[in-house]
């Protein structure tokens, strides 16, 4: 078994001009993930652009990895534009995923955009229960929300502009939803940008509500060598790539 | 085939070293690389007491490069030798501990206690870092200075002592003789060149210390440059490092008269960079019938006798 091994890909979807699903099978021996890791994948044969890009793994299988990608620059561009029958090599699973719930604890997912990567094998993991609140900018910008139906009845959409479900942001759903109800012992796994993560940590914070949240950071080795994505903790600077991505709340400076 | 190469008292079994702050202390790359294939194993820079380094974001990418601004987070001293050398131990490849330091004093601090420790074959220094006794003056792009800061190691180390140069000079030829004259047994070039990177939009520098190292195949050419001037200024072997990617590039190196090189960056692209390189190596002896490694060192043909 390796962690960094030959691929070909297999399938590459695109859902949107911004977003596509890219599909790859393994062509060694490889690790499998669990949910919240992530993979770094080369993007080109050349030089340029150099660094691998890092993906949280969206879903897998004994056949093959799946990834869903949002176009940011010329690495996912490049990343996009792949074809069945490339050649692709991965760095892979790395990183401490998601740990589980500790007995007695009620699970509640928290994406954002495409957050919704990381969280998606917890949706799974937790069928067919599980509550998700998921958010984007507007309803062209949530994916996969077919599939997540079919895995859990208890989906609560937001949007900013409204133009789907709730009007607002998935953390202020969220802060409505536990108002409103009693869940036993909530603890909340997170994945989403910026913004979306620091109110999030806020309100736990205020209420006393455990979180696993996954962090993103500008990122070289994958393997806590260069010592390049780090974010600041209450126990100073951690390495997102190998003691994150996903961070216990309470640990997150804010 | 012999591939094996001296640096001071160090045999090395062939020319790839490991570039430090690329490798982490060894460990991290362990599973994708027999260590003791290597060359040697240059560790992430240390100091006498541990660093936390510099705020997030602290790399970004730049064509076919990317520029750093870790600030030197280390562990210290101490801990590497209580924590990080044992592992290494297991192997059996030479490790050079990289050090530095923000005033002679703890140059000499640093470079006594790892000294003193078992398990360590060299000593790397590294001097492109600013001299708190001097304004934060950066040691190596000042003779006096850095003939001083390497004097002074000098005087309390008989490990094989190699000082890494900083391409951030008017004239590295001259930091190399001064190096060489202060009783260095190596020099290695070339550390990363200073650069900057701005996101338009925001108007904000891409990196938190503003500043940052480039490194990466974009810095190779100045890399290859400064070993050729390197070698033809000083008599003790020339470790040369930017943007080494494959074996191809490793043998430009030496035909500039490097004599072992220093993988960097590439180890972030691949983590099997240092051994693929080796093969790379051996593939280009076979294809050029070369037998040994150490005669093509500085076997550049040119024509201009005026240089």
């Amino acid at each position: 078994m390796s962690r960094f091994f030959q691929a070909e890909v297999t399938g590459n979807v695109l859902l949107s001009r911004t977003h596509n699903i890219l599909k790859i099978t393994p062509l060694q021996p490889h690790t499998m993930p669990y949910p919240g890791q992530f993979y770094l994948l080369r993007v080109s044969g050349t030089l340029d652009p150099l660094l691998r890009r890092p993906l949280s793994i969206l879903r897998w299988d004994e056949d093959g990895l799946e990834f869903l990608i949002r176009l940011k620059g010329r690495g996912t561009l490049l990343l996009r534009n792949m074809k069945p029958g490339e050649r692709i090599d991965l760095l892979g699973p790395l990183g401490n995923g998601y740990p589980e719930p500790v007995d007695g604890e009620t699970p509640i997912l928290v994406a954002g955009g495409v957050g919704i990567a990381s969280v998606y094998p917890l949706i799974e993991r937790f069928r067919p229960e599980v509550r998700l609140f998921y958010g984007a900018v507007s309803a062209g910008d949530l994916y996969l929300v077919d599939e997540i139906r079919g895995l859990t009845r208890n989906l609560h959409v937001s949007t900013d502009d409204g133009s789907m479900g709730f009007r607002g942001n998935a953390v202020e759903r969220l802060t409505a939803y536990l108002d409103g109800s009693s869940v036993p012992s909530p603890v909340v796994y997170a994945c989403g940008p910026e913004g979306m993560t620091k109110s999030l940590l806020g309100m736990l914070r205020r209420r006393g509500i455990p979180g696993h949240v996954s962090l993103e950071e500008r990122m070289a080795c994958g393997v806590g060598a260069c010592l390049g994505c780090v974010v600041e903790t209450v126990r100073g600077y951690r390495r997102v790539c190998k003691e994150g991505p996903v961070f216990d709340a309470r640990e997150i400076a804010v | 085939m012999n591939l094996s190469v001296k640096i001071g008292d160090l045999a090395l079994k062939n020319p790839v070293m490991t570039a430090s702050g690329t490798f982490g202390y060894g460990e991290e790359y362990a599973e994708f690389v027999d260590l003791s294939l290597l060359g040697a194993i240059v560790t992430k820079g240390l100091s006498l007491k541990p660093r936390e380094g510099n705020p997030p974001p602290r790399i970004v990418e730049t064509p076919a490069g990317m520029l750093n601004a870790i600030g030197l987070q280390n562990i210290g001293v101490e801990r590497f030798i209580e924590e990080k050398l044992p592992f290494l131990e297991q192997f059996d490849v030479p490790v050079i501990a990289n050090f530095f330091g923000d005033s002679i004093d703890e140059f000499v601090g640093a470079a006594e206690r790892l000294s003193r420790a078992d398990g360590i074959d060299g000593l790397e220094m590294n001097i492109s870092c600013p001299n708190k006794q001097a304004g934060w003056l950066v040691f190596g792009t000042d003779p006096e200075v850095t003939f001083e800061v390497v004097s002074a190691v000098r005087r309390v180390t008989d490990l094989t002592l190699i000082v890494k140069l900083s391409p951030n000079v008017t004239d590295i030829a001259q930091m190399a003789r001064v190096a060489e004259d202060a009783g260095a047994d190596a020099v290695s070039l070339i550390n990363t060149v200073t650069g900057m990177a701005i996101d338009i939009n925001t108007r904000r520098p891409k990196l938190a210390n503003v500043t940052g190292g480039l490194s990466g195949p974009a810095i190779k050419p100045i890399g290859v440059r400064m070993v050729w001037e390197v070698f033809k200024a000083v008599g003790i072997p020339v470790i040369g490092s930017g943007g080494i990617m494959s074996g191809e590039d490793a043998v430009e190196y030496m035909l500039a008269g490097a004599a072992a090189v220093a993988v960097g960056t590439a180890n972030f692209v691949t983590p099997t960079a240092t051994t693929d390189i080796i093969t790379g190596i051996r593939d280009y002896m076979a294809a050029h019938g070369i037998g040994d490694i150490s005669t093509i060192k500085g076997g550049l043909l040119w024509e201009r006798e005026d240089l």
